[in-house]
């Protein structure tokens, strides 16, 4: 009675995920786009009914909100710099979930990415000029670094799916906590700083970072946005214009028709897998670079990883459809820090809010059956 | 061959590796020079049933939904609401010393919440066909968000203050034996609550209809159908009783600890998860999944172990030992056999 092709562990089984992602893709680009604006409008509206259960004022909330995210010139440039990371990190789960393999292990790839680029700039250092020059030269040591080692931690699992047929979904998120736990360890230990009060590592030089240019925000960098949005640009041609895109999301899509085309379905689990990372990898980078400086516990570096999966899935995975939900995110994130000095709502709020977002867009039959019922269909908003 | 033999068959593995454990601890053992009886002690022994307990719960809770049919991944999440309601219920109750009658109520609301909360995210996934994957992941940052914002709304902080542990069930004289008196007649109510639903998780799989209705429900919807089963109600039960034993293992992973932490990833802290690899390495028989629970429970309890010995390796590293291992066994042991329609929306065709 057992399918002979039937082989895989749970999930990861590849009749499962080739109709989890054939459902995800029977909406057309501007059905899309409502499910995504239903379900972050659904998911903010639960959020403020909650804030007004919990005895606070939910409109007064609300603005908060949109002043902690677009209030001032500090607000925004707060926004934008939240962004950075969350499309970045955004892009990193697209890669993969177009290629029809589960990673959620951007979180840990980006941590991974974060200590190597600290720890490489570090060691680099002493033998390169210091100054501008130098600086220019740090960023391109850290940041490759964090590429190769982001990769690097993404393959394994990869390669345990597609030669031991190990569940991506479960070894990404284990390997998520062994990221977190052997970090911590490592800055607790070899790679502290001596004297530091704090746990972390040392600073890296002042002189590597990325000049700021229209916002005078000290953690944030337009040259780092405008490098962000080159990232993407040359993902989304990537997958769109290459034949290596082309067998990615041909495999993504139909396991068995790419076989016929003679796409390697191993080799590409393999090589998609290591991409995303790569790009998870990156986002450390510059997470140290522009914002931290140095790296601490990985329990207090955010949720950029996780909170990647809702942009992503918001987006429909396209990467450039990133941009708007990662600006989005980077909005709430913003609204996050501001609520958090100015009211009593307990921040974690906003982490709610997102996880419902994801349950929503997991959705579209919830909102098409809506549409239906109020008569919103075709065009819909 | 037979569900059931295959099922026997694959439960040896988790045996099997629960012996492998062993020699690797003995290895271990002898390498250091440490004495297996230091570190396998009965107090070793009693603090991994009670952290296997909660894993073998939430295990075959999931068990039952994969084998209807239904990939439940939203167990971490639903587990964290279990434990985060147990807590909140015990202190509306009793305070910061709430009595061990109100420690099972509390587990008891936790129970019947996690189960209301399974029921909508049931409706999702089956009548509105949510993909499985995602609507999970969702449920665990759900979870994740307003737990610690309900703790903060309570306590004023992420975590709640000390609460009260649940208390052995001790018959007198018989806890005196040495060895055994402390793990059978000296134990939480908890560990034997835990073993009493492996038994009836197993019998109720194998031995009844409704048994054979949940694998046929994931095997042969139509098959089942054509017999005149309900395959939607039939997956409704299966994936409600799931979020159930999340809820009831969150609560009983909150009544050994004594109190609620919603930092990080909070209390839970992937135990749902293990709750998973424990059911596809027991091959989805619900003995070998309470194995593979034992098995994790044993390796979250090292650490206390290894720093009674004074084994000089960091904690930090020895509390990674069952993620570690969680990716061994997936890789040596993936290939699992899911069942034929699992994900797969059934519509009846009257």
């Amino acid at each position: 009675m057992s399918a002979p092709d039937a082989d895989s562990g749970g999930g990861s089984d590849p009749r499962f995920v080739e109709r989890a992602a054939a459902r995800m893709l029977d909406a057309s680009v501007l059905e899309r786009i409502a499910i995504a604006a239903g379900a972050v409008a659904s998911a903010l509206l639960i959020g403020l009914i909650v804030v007004g259960l919990a005895g606070y004022d939910p409109f007064g909330f609300a603005g908060d909100l949109l002043i902690g995210a677009f209030g001032s010139v500090g607000a925004l440039a707060r926004t934008l710099r939240f962004a950075t990371l969350f499309i970045l990190t955004g892009v990193a789960v697209a890669i993969a979930f177009r290629a029809g393999v589960f990673n959620i292990g951007v979180q840990g790839q980006f941590i991974v990415g974060g200590i190597t680029g600290v720890m490489s700039i570090i060691w680099a250092a002493p033998y390169l000029p210091t100054g501008p020059l130098g600086g220019f030269l740090l960023i391109v040591v850290g940041s490759l670094a964090a590429i190769v080692l982001g990769g690097l931690y993404a393959a394994l699992p990869g390669v345990l799916k597609a030669y031991g047929g190990a569940n991506e979904i479960i070894t990404t998120i284990m390997l998520n906590f062994v990221a977190t736990g052997v970090v911590g360890w490592l800055v607790a230990g070899a790679f502290g700083a001596e004297g530091a009060t704090a746990t972390r590592t040392e600073r890296i030089p002042d002189y590597v970072s990325f000049p700021s240019v229209v916002f005078s925000s000290p953690d944030f960098s337009m040259i780092a946005f405008a490098l962000m949005l080159a990232v993407v640009a040359v993902v989304a041609v990537v997958m769109t214009r290459t034949s290596f895109g082309y067998d990615m999301v041909t495999s993504g899509h139909q396991e068995s028709a790419a076989g016929y085309s003679g796409v390697d379905a191993k080799r590409m689990i393999v090589s998609s897998m290591t991409f995303s990372g790569m790009v998870a990898g990156l986002t450390g980078a510059v997470f140290v670079i522009m914002i931290q400086g140095y790296y601490t516990d990985p329990t207090g570096v955010g949720n950029y990883g996780f909170d990647a999966i809702a942009i992503s899935l918001l987006a429909a995975n396209n990467p450039v459809g990133v941009v708007p939900a990662g600006l989005l995110f980077g909005a709430l994130e913003s609204a996050g820090s501001y609520i958090t000095i100015r009211t009593d709502v307990p921040v974690q709020l906003i982490d709610g809010i997102v996880g419902l977002v994801v349950l929503f867009v997991s959705v579209p039959e919830l909102f098409r059956a809506f549409a239906k019922r109020t008569g919103l269909g075709g065009e819909e908003r | 061959m037979s569900v059931r033999g295959m099922a026997e068959r694959h439960g040896a593995r988790a045996v099997a590796g629960v012996v492998a454990l062993l020699v690797v601890g003995a290895l271990i053992t002898t390498l250091t020079d440490i004495s297996v009886r230091n570190l396998i002690t009965v107090g070793y022994v009693n603090r991994s049933l009670e952290m296997a307990a909660p894993i073998v719960l939430v295990a075959l809770g999931g068990l039952y939904a994969e084998k209807s049919g239904v990939f439940n991944i939203g167990l971490e999440g639903f587990m964290i609401i279990g434990a985060f309601v147990t807590a909140a219920t015990m202190f509306l109750l009793g305070g910061t010393s709430p009595s061990q009658a109100h420690i099972w109520l509390a587990i008891l609301v936790a129970v019947v919440v996690t189960s209301l909360f399974t029921a909508v995210f049931a409706v999702l996934l089956i009548r509105y066909q949510a993909d499985q994957i995602v609507a999970g992941l969702g449920v665990w940052f759900v979870a994740l968000g307003f737990a610690p914002f309900g703790a903060a709304l309570i306590w004023g902080s992420r975590s709640s203050p000390g609460l009260t542990n649940i208390a052995n069930l001790t018959v007198p004289g018989l806890a005196e034996l040495p060895v055994v008196g402390s793990i059978l007649f000296d134990q939480s109510p908890l560990v034997w609550l835990a073993a009493a639903f492996v038994g009836g998780a197993w019998v109720v799989l194998y031995r009844t209809r409704f048994g054979y209705w949940v694998q046929a429900a994931g095997e042969n919807p139509e098959a089942l159908d054509t017999a005149g089963v309900n395959v939607t109600r039939v997956r409704y039960v299966s994936v409600i009783f799931s979020g159930a034993m999340a809820g009831l293992a969150g609560g009983v992973l909150m009544a050994h600890a004594g109190n609620f932490i919603g930092i990080g990833q909070t209390m839970v802290n992937g135990r749902g998860w293990l709750g998973i690899v424990a059911y596809l390495f027991g091959n989805y028989n619900p003995v070998g999944a309470a194995a593979a629970g034992l098995l994790f429970g044993g390796l979250d309890m090292l650490n206390v172990q290894f720093q009674t010995v004074g084994v000089n390796i960091s904690s930090r590293l020895v509390n990674l030992f069952p993620y570690v291992i969680v990716i061994a066994v997936l890789t040596l042991w993936g290939k699992t056999r899911s069942p034929a329609a699992l994900g797969e929306p059934y519509e009846s065709e009257d």
